[in-house]
């Protein structure tokens, strides 16, 4: 086979996953193989290389199923810890590119707020998965964050009871200052990030519930919210910078 | 007295090592310094989150003489403005 085929086992180990993930993916469609005369699975390179950047698709698959799908180790930051590892290397990343130095600054500050977000509130109360996904791709200028947990409206729930809707629970939580317990401040991570996305060429999308808050990256610099096409009971984020 | 944030790491913005960075720093604390200096040189990217743990306790033992020094980075600006509203909201 030629160096643009890889073999099942060396798909797998490309996109760290399991040689049953990807029969799975295969059966489904969802990934589909060449087939070569003896029955063998082949995958091509450039089209495995494709897969691995639609880390937003992936995303929303992982954080709207049912049953979470396998994901690749490197996305998925299931300790703080890990999460916190992950953030310093893409901080460093970009950093590398003497253009980005803003963003160097403020793109892991408000990938940080909205990760550690998700562990600070779903701490012991992790529906079924726990961590988060956490992936960024520095071609596209993009960082992908998700989680399986409770979601904004049922953590500001906790502090705040007179909350009916995710879009007005979202808007709290991009726009208002909150206190949580006397002596502690909760809930004031998403205000900066929305500060931050509105005062720089930084693009914010970020979902919980069925309502999705957008800034896009380029002018009118404005914060949207609006109902999401399809529900997620977590949080679902993308960055663009 | 100054406190350097970059002994802290080059990316702040957790709670956890926000508690975990004052709790290092607290036995060796002058708690009779007339001045207390936030030094931001050095750290890459700083959040609200980290910034509310350490420095809240800070506050909590200085007061008026704890002093945020000038920066240009972005993060450090925007985090310190969330704070102040956060304090004058609050």
């Amino acid at each position: 086979m030629s160096n643009d085929l890889l073999t099942i086992g060396q798909a797998a180990k490309y996109l760290n996953v399991s040689q049953d993930t990807l029969r799975r993916w295969d059966a489904s469609g969802r990934l589909t193989s060449i087939r070569s005369s003896g029955g063998h699975r082949y995958y091509q390179r450039s089209v495995l290389e494709r897969f691995k950047k639609e880390l937003f698709r992936l995303a929303t698959i992982w954080a709207s199923s049912g049953m979470p799908p396998e994901i690749p180790s490197t996305d998925h930051s299931e300790t703080q810890d890990s999460f916190k590892a992950r953030l310093q290397r893409m901080a460093a990343d970009i950093n590398m590119n003497p253009d980005l130095a803003l963003q160097a600054a403020l793109v892991p500050a408000i990938t940080g707020e909205i990760g550690n977000n998700s562990f600070d509130h779903n701490i012991g109360n992790w529906p079924d998965e726990t961590g988060v996904f956490f992936a960024y791709d520095l071609n596209k200028r993009e960082v992908i964050l998700a989680d399986r947990g409770v979601g904004i409206r049922s953590t500001l729930s906790r502090v705040k009871e007179d909350i009916e809707t995710d879009v007005q629970a979202l808007n709290i939580a991009m726009t208002k200052i909150i206190s949580g317990r006397s002596d502690e401040h909760r809930g004031n991570g998403l205000k900066y990030v929305r500060e931050v996305a509105i005062d720089y060429p930084i693009g914010v999308t970020l979902q919980s519930g069925s309502a999705v808050a957008i800034i896009q990256k380029d002018d009118p610099k404005e914060l949207k919210i609006m109902p999401a096409d399809q529900y997620i009971r977590g949080v679902l984020a993308r960055i663009d910078y | 007295m100054k406190i350097e944030l970059r002994k802290f790491g080059l990316v702040l913005t957790s709670r956890p090592d926000g508690r975990e960075a004052f709790a290092g720093i607290r036995p060796t604390l002058d708690l009779s310094a007339p001045h207390v200096e936030i030094d931001f040189a050095g750290v890459l990217s700083l959040s609200p989150s980290w910034a509310d743990e350490f420095f809240g306790e800070l506050q909590k033992i200085y007061g008026d003489r704890l002093t945020y020094l000038p920066s240009d980075n972005p993060s450090v600006k925007a985090t310190l403005r969330i704070l102040k509203e956060q304090h004058n909201g609050s």
